[in-house]
């Protein structure tokens, strides 16, 4: 008890002698939060722990997250998806160069779509088992191969789903050991191939306008509605573990740690070959969309313009969460660019960066882990949302 | 001095009327079972008992294994007979002692699911034993298989009282740092989420409300056992008791905590009020209350002195234990060491992140280890942000990886004979944001489980 005491007036003595400095210092601290109550006009440097909110409006939140995120980047998944399935349609019709191209360059598209709902892991993603179906990789092409050879498959049987979704459609249209003139030909030749090529687009189609039909017609009104505590089984707990645990295991492990070789047991021997869009050669991209859909999504900013509003972000600032002297948002954000900021500074194919230029992609990692305390830690003990899974006494 | 020595002896001795234990008896039962038929209703005991492929035991209690499905159900079943036994007074001292026995063991299974109101409902199973509370209003007396008693020495009462008391008064002086008191830590937290509220929501906005709970709280919890023994206070105290434990069963997932405080402390209310229930009961099944035997008291003054002894001794225990921090050095939150047994209910909001290396001493390479091959969601989180248990899950992977041969992806093998275990742990305590938590190099495979101070704990320096 004694210790806390001395603990306390320590702490006075230090708050007092913190105003008496910044009162004298020349450029003025305070609160550069635009969404604080206090908010100062003549601020230079952000002091945002200084903020204070007033009642933070948790439905509003909800709602702006469902209808300015969720709903458009779901509906644009579904509209790439179905603009995807049209290309294959008409390169299968008739397979060209000019085809093949378009077909790529809507893949390309679709699976950056993809990228800013991945995260998105509960709900109807979670019931339509959504990650596992559109992107695992690595992918087994021995299944493909045979898929296609024998012409009869299943392609909802969960034993197919490393056969199928953007990282077999990379593997069809970068086809290993083919050019472009090539690879027409074969699907010229081949019209196994381009009914798989057909049954895949329309596979990740039909997931895409299913997940979406759920949002926009049932689950949407749930989520904006349930007005739990953050307790297990609210929006709020749902969309947090959904996001920390996509992060962890999608991301941050199946984006970099495996190819990396992190966690490849003792001797952590990279695997390049694991990383996304092997054969196509370009991963950043697709990470990087990942990446700033996480920061677009924690911030509330709507999907489609740079809007800022009520996000999770506000949320941590209303309860006032703070890491170091930062807000946690801030801790956040800025963790969420320096992530950026690593990736921008290596170079694609990603499988070749892994070999030739480790350390880079080391230091990437090692900000991507970073982000995982911050997530899993600090921002589910801030929202609140305890994630229990029996009775607790808070201890 | 003869003063006290009378008060305690009129205290220890004196003859009371037997109604309020056998109303206690007779609820506890009912009760008990109903809280164990809930937990079974959830599917906790699969998921706590059957699943789990490693359980965290307590130190000196590693013998204490969960049984298979059939077995950890019978064990269920004859948990929840030894309930409704209870409740019917019918074999009492057989039943009170198979119910301590059975509730213990699975609480000591896997200290992951350590709750404070199960520690209080295994002692006052422990307690039952002793108690002559099947004397009246039960089965073993319309069976006679025991005499029937009117009065009992009042310590009988009071000991269940003084637990009550106990439970109440350390979780109030728990309360009394400077977290809770002067910065309303963990609640201005935790209320803010419960702005949705009925009624009440639209005050948690305001830090004032968390502070008001705070020390709302922790006065109501000093004081709660005195007002209830008074008998000017005991029935706006009593209210204040529904209030306060129905308040928090409404904000938090704390499960059947609430109700069996609100039914346990009925104790302390008068004889008459408990000899009503009696009656009331008596009517509805019917059964007629046939001549009382007056209880002989006891005479013999060595068998006095030894119950005296006993008792004083339990009291002691019980006051030793929640202090026995004080021992450690450290910031009790961040270290958790003497922190359980000790009533220390929703004081702190703490999460943890962490990661295991096993490391093969002879190249030094390491392995990140998945937790959830080896633990639950709910193991892994709790043994997150507790020391004791990031200990013993890093012995267990010392023994599951000790004298092996890994073969590599590569095809390399790799022996390991005496492996090295690091962690690297990142704990936030009341959102202060998420810090080391252990030495990220301190080899846990050659550290000592035991009651000794941890000194690999990192400081906490929020």
């Amino acid at each position: 008890m004694r210790e806390k005491v001395i603990g306390f007036q320590l702490k006075q003595i230090a708050v007092l002698t913190a105003i008496l400095f910044f009162s004298f210092s020349c450029r003025k601290r305070g609160c550069m939060d635009p969404n604080a109550l206090n908010t100062d006009p003549n601020a230079e440097i952000a002091d945002n722990s200084s903020c204070s909110y007033g009642e933070f409006d948790k439905p509003e939140m909800l709602s702006n997250v469902c209808d300015n995120y969720i709903l458009p980047a779901y509906q644009e998944f579904n509209n790439k998806n179905i603009a995807l399935h049209q290309e294959a349609l008409s390169f299968s019709t008739n397979p060209s160069l000019e085809g093949l191209t378009a077909v790529k360059s809507s893949w390309v598209a679709a699976l950056i779509s993809w990228q800013k709902v991945s995260f998105l892991d509960f709900g109807p993603a979670d019931y339509y088992t959504l990650k596992n179906q559109v992107n695992i990789y690595p992918i087994d092409t021995n299944t493909i191969q045979n898929n296609i050879s024998f012409g009869t498959y299943d392609l909802n049987l969960a034993s197919n789903n490393d056969a199928k979704g953007y990282q077999a459609l990379d593997f069809l249209l970068h086809l290993p050991g083919t050019n472009e003139e090539n690879l027409v030909d074969y699907f010229n030749n081949n019209t196994n191939a381009t009914s798989y090529l057909l049954d895949l687009t329309e596979n990740l189609m039909l997931l895409s306008q299913n997940v979406y039909d759920e949002w926009v017609n049932v689950y949407c009104s749930n989520f904006k509605s349930n007005n739990n505590s953050n307790a297990q089984g609210s929006p709020i707990s749902n969309v947090v573990n959904g996001l920390c645990s996509y992060y962890e295991t999608y991301i941050r492990k199946g984006k970099f740690g495996l190819p990396l070789g992190v966690f490849n047991s003792f001797t952590q021997e990279e695997m390049p070959h694991l990383v996304e869009c092997y054969y196509y050669g370009q991963s950043l991209p697709f990470a990087k969309a990942a990446i700033e859909g996480m920061s677009d999504f924690i911030n509330g900013v709507h999907f489609d313009t740079p809007e800022n509003r009520l996000g999770l972000d506000d949320y941590m600032d209303f309860v006032g969460a703070t890491h170091g002297s930062n807000t946690l948002s801030t801790a956040i954000n800025n963790q969420l660019e320096t992530i950026i900021t690593k990736i921008d500074a290596l170079n694609d194919p990603l499988s070749n960066e892994i070999l030739t230029n480790k350390p880079s992609v080391e230091d990437a990692y090692t900000e991507l882990q970073k982000l995982v305390p911050y997530l899993k830690v600090d921002m589910t003990s801030a929202l609140g949302v305890l994630i229990t899974y029996q009775d607790n006494d808070g201890d | 001095m003869m003063a006290i020595r009378k008060w305690l002896v009129n205290l220890t001795f004196s003859e009371k009327s037997i109604a309020p234990l056998v109303v206690f008896r007779v609820l506890f039962g009912i009760m008990m079972m109903l809280s164990t038929l809930r937990f079974i209703s959830k599917g906790w005991v699969e998921e706590l008992y059957i699943q789990p492929t490693y359980f965290f035991t307590y130190l000196g209690f590693d013998w204490v294994k969960p049984f298979d499905v059939m077995g950890m159900y019978i064990l269920f079943s004859v948990l929840i007979a030894s309930c409704v036994f209870i409740s019917l007074g019918f074999l009492y001292r057989i039943s009170t002692v198979v119910f301590f026995i059975c509730f213990t063991y699975i609480e000591l299974i896997d200290k992951t699911n350590y709750l404070n109101h199960y520690y209080f409902i295994s002692l006052v199973g422990f307690l039952l034993i002793f108690l002559p509370a099947n004397k009246s209003f039960s089965l073993d007396t319309y069976f006679k298989f025991t005499s029937k008693k009117k009065y009992v020495p009042a310590w009988t009462l009071h000991i269940i009282m003084f637990q009550l008391a106990v439970v109440y008064v350390f979780a109030g002086i728990a309360k009394l740092n400077y977290h809770w008191l002067f910065e309303a830590q963990p609640l201005i937290n935790w209320l803010k989420h419960q702005t949705d509220l009925p009624v009440i929501g639209p005050l948690m906005k305001f830090e004032f409300t968390a502070y008001l709970f705070s020390w709302g709280g922790a006065l109501f919890d000093l004081t709660i056992p005195f007002l209830l023994l008074n008998s000017r206070f005991r029935i706006p105290g009593y209210l204040l008791v529904v209030l306060f434990h129905g308040l928090t069963a409404v904000m938090f997932p704390i499960g059947v905590f609430p109700y069996v405080m609100i039914i346990s402390t009925l104790i302390f209310f008068p004889e008459s009020f408990h000899e009503k229930i009696i009656r009331s009961l008596r009517i509805l099944f019917k059964t007629k209350n046939k001549k009382e035997v007056s209880s002989t008291p006891i005479k013999e003054g060595n068998k006095k002195n030894i119950q005296a002894s006993l008792i004083a001794l339990y009291i002691v225990v019980q006051m030793f234990v929640p202090m026995r921090y004080l021992l450690y050095d450290g910031d009790l939150f961040w270290t958790e060491q003497g922190y359980r047994f000790s009533w220390r209910v929703m004081l702190i909001e703490k999460v943890g992140y962490a990661q295991f290396f096993v490391h093969d001493p002879t190249t030094d390479n390491k392995k990140l280890i998945n937790n959830r091959t080896y633990l639950t969601p709910q193991q892994e989180k709790m043994m997150a942000t507790q020391p004791d248990m990031i200990l013993q899950f890093a012995h267990h992977l010392r023994d599951t990886f000790k004298d092996t041969i890994i073969i590599e992806n590569n095809g390399q093998k790799i022996k390991i004979s005496e492996p090295k275990i690091t962690a690297e742990v990142y704990v936030s305590l009341f959102n202060k944001g998420s810090r080391l938590f252990i030495d990220s190099d301190v080899n846990l495979s050659k550290i000592h489980r035991g009651f000794h101070d941890k000194d690999w704990i990192l400081k906490n320096e929020n």
